[in-house]
């Protein structure tokens, strides 16, 4: 046996993982009608997972080649490399989230081309004429795709608070 | 009653409006095709959002249009630059990319495109064939093999789809227990909603789709900050002329790799979690084998881009047999479409054909038509893909998100739905990073509430667990379930050559004659009794080799 790697690390999550879901099961109330339990499905689902995730657990303690999950990268050691490394896809994740967290406000347009506009310098760089040509494509595509869903399809799309509901 | 079908199909589809639909869906998959990093599914789950305000007739042809431009576009990128445009063009680059730099960029493209619509047409044909055949016996499934049919199929993706099937089970699990969330579609019991009302509709299927595909794939592409800010290529303009005539010739000559490679990928693609990704490695190694000349391959020659083309574009006619005559995705693309249906509240299941006449044959016909559709395309999608290459790939991914984000909205007017994006995206994210395949998940999550209500259905009829084991469409898919899950164990202990091993083949053909016999007529026990005789054959012979593969 192996000291923990990052494959046991994610085997012992899922099985906490199990664990939550395993425990919320027990909150699922019981109809007096029907022959299959409300929760008796979710629980079988959870009883195959846990036992897969600790086959999962004990392959990994093993030091199982197949399922090794870390990759030589040529990442830099510590938090910092991590966060270097990972920087575009962090950068996507936080930008979708203010933009969801701005979309009452800001209205599906505004927000889309903010969104889009700020997610290109920050991937493509801020450098030359950048800026205004990730002005011209935001404004472009994201007015197109709005313009073809709100009256194309006839969708309501948030309006946000600046706005008139068209 | 099948030309009637076929006849109101085509009235549905021979309009102006449809065709233009179908012809821009061809188009935006043949360059979604091209582009390496958007796969196909990509492609055909981002389209979902705009075919929402369409009837079904015309959302599932427009779909259609897509997959089956996508399946051709990969060709052009494979060709002329050397990247496969999709991981089902990746054997086509063996010998589209050599003949290309030898000068012959036109014919190898002619050869290409022309073998994709051998490949499609062939698979249009059997689908048109098979998939109503396959219904019959699908009416035959109680509660209890559909059950056992969607074990099978999660069991079976899960060993096809990576590395570990340990991972894939996990991830097919995962898949199942997150579509329990919300209300339960049989007593209609909060599950797992943690006292949010927003969890209590549970997550809508396509957000979590496009989340899962669509969304961690563009993360993926952009994770390189370098590579993200190159574009594919730097060429300005193409000169090439698509040379058809001489692709015609040269296909003709050799139509058996047209016809083998076209039914290897119809058959790949009715085994569910294997597409076309397998299905063109597959046809090029065949078609290697059985050629006088296995040496050449490689090196630029004709034989070895019709086999990986006809292959790729076949593969998704046999995932719709399964699809239509089922109801059981064969890959994620069928998943996708199965999504379309439910968009527009049709329950894919063996009836469908029958229930749904028109609308299963518009499906045929746009099939068909598409095919021809993307023949005339490729040629002028050729010159816009050069232009597209040339957009770096940071641009296109913050379009992407960007589009993401109104389409998902646009589905329900739901502003849940967009955080259920965030999350499955982070989600699908994390899982391709450590290892985990997507596609099991996915078909967990498209046939989680199918396995229970059949479930439900079999214990409303009888709590007794027996007849799991007793009807024989229950009792030969839990046996499939079973030797496919071993496979994966078999095939890793053959090459060390265990002894156990000496059995599997012999053994699953006995357990698979059973429910076969069982099954009674004239054909199923015939073909049952051939299985035992071939089992008992295989078991003479290891015995006269001394329990070895070779004596």
């Amino acid at each position: 046996m192996k000291r923990l790697n990052r494959d046991s690390i994610i085997a012992i999550a899922l099985l906490v993982f199990c664990g939550v879901f395993f425990w919320a099961s027990f909150d699922i109330r019981t109809p007096n009608y029907g022959v299959l339990k409300p929760s008796a499905w979710p629980r079988v689902i959870i009883g195959i997972m846990s036992f897969l995730s600790l086959i999962y657990l004990i392959q990994s303690l093993k030091g199982n080649p197949n399922i090794a999950t870390a990759g030589k990268s040529d990442r830099e050691p510590g938090f910092r490399g991590w966060v270097d490394y990972w920087r575009n896809p962090l950068w996507c994740f936080a930008l979708f989230f203010v933009y969801l967290a701005l979309l009452p406000i800001l209205g599906m347009l505004i927000d889309g081309i903010l969104f889009v506009y700020v997610l290109m310098g920050v991937l493509g760089g801020w450098d030359g004429k950048k800026p205004l040509t990730h002005a011209y494509i935001a404004v472009l595509t994201i007015g197109f795709m709005w313009s073809l869903f709100t009256f194309g399809l006839g969708v309501m799309l948030p309006s946000g608070i600046f706005m008139d509901p068209i | 009653m099948v030309v009637d079908n076929i006849l109101a199909a085509i009235d549905v589809l021979a309009n102006g409006h449809a065709l233009l639909l179908m012809a821009v869906g061809v188009a935006a998959g043949l360059i979604a095709g091209a582009i390496p990093g958007f796969t196909i599914a990509m492609a055909v789950v981002l389209t979902l959002p705009f075919t929402f305000g369409m009837s079904a007739h015309l959302g599932l042809a427009t779909m259609v249009s897509v997959l089956v431009g996508g399946l051709s576009g990969g060709l052009m990128a494979g060709i002329l630059t050397g990247i496969p445009g999709t991981p089902s063009s990746v054997a086509t680059t063996f010998d589209g990319f050599p003949m290309a730099r030898n000068g012959e960029p036109g014919l190898a493209l002619g050869i290409g495109v022309w073998s994709s619509f051998c490949g499609g047409i062939i698979s249009a044909v059997l689908l048109m064939t098979l998939a109503p055949q396959l219904a019959k016996i699908g009416l035959e499934f109680n509660p209890w093999g559909y059950f056992m049919l969607v074990m099978f199929a999660l069991t079976i993706t899960a060993s096809l789809a990576g590395k570990n099937m340990i991972k894939g089970l996990i991830a097919g699990a995962l898949g199942l227990l997150l579509r329990t969330v919300g209300e339960d579609e049989a007593a209609g019991m909060a599950r797992f909603d943690f006292g949010s009302d927003a969890l209590l509709g549970g997550f809508d299927f396509i957000a979590v789709l496009i989340g899962l595909f669509a969304f961690s794939q563009l993360l993926n592409d952009v994770r390189d900050p370098e590579k993200a800010k190159k574009s594919l290529t730097q060429r300005s303009s193409i000169q090439i002329k698509i040379e058809h005539r001489r692709a015609i010739a040269e296909i003709l000559k050799r139509w058996t790799i047209v016809v083998r490679s076209s039914l290897i990928g119809v058959f790949t693609g009715i085994l569910p979690g294997a597409g076309g990704s397998i299905a063109n490695i597959l046809a090029y190694d065949q078609a290697k084998k059985a050629s006088k000349y296995p040496e050449k391959f490689g090196t630029g020659i004709a034989d070895g881009i019709i086999a990986p083309e006809s292959s790729n574009n076949a593969v998704e006619g046999g995932a719709l047999i399964i699809l239509m005559a089922l109801g059981i995705p064969g890959d994620v693309t069928a998943a996708i479409m199965l999504g379309a249906l439910l968009m527009n509240d049709v329950v894919p299941s063996p009836s469908f054909i029958s229930d749904e006449p028109v609308l299963a044959y518009s499906i045929f016909i746009s099939f068909f038509i598409a095919t021809f559709m993307m023949l005339g395309l490729q040629s002028v999608m050729l010159r816009i893909f050069v232009r597209v290459t040339k957009i770096p790939m940071y641009v296109l991914a913050s379009i992407i998100l960007g589009f993401c984000g109104i389409g998902v909205f646009a589905l329900h007017n739901v502003g849940f739905d967009l955080w259920t994006l965030l999350w499955f995206g982070i989600l699908g994210f994390t899982m391709r990073h450590f290892g985990f395949p997507l596609v099991p998940m996915i078909l967990g999550v498209v046939l989680g509430n199918i396995a229970e209500l059949n479930l439900a259905r079999a214990l409303a009829i009888t709590p007794d667990l027996t007849p799991f084991f007793t009807r024989p469409w229950s009792l030969f898919f839990m046996i499939i379930t079973i030797f496919s899950a071993l496979f994966p164990m078999f095939q890793g202990h053959r090459i060390k050559e265990k002894t156990w091993t000496l059995f599997y083949l012999p053994t699953a053909c006995f357990a698979v004659s059973l429910p076969l016999f069982m099954m009674g007529g004239v054909t199923r026990p015939a073909l049952a009794a051939f299985l035992f005789c071939f089992g008992t054959y295989l078991l003479w012979q290891r015995k006269q080799n001394g329990w070895r593969y070779k004596a």
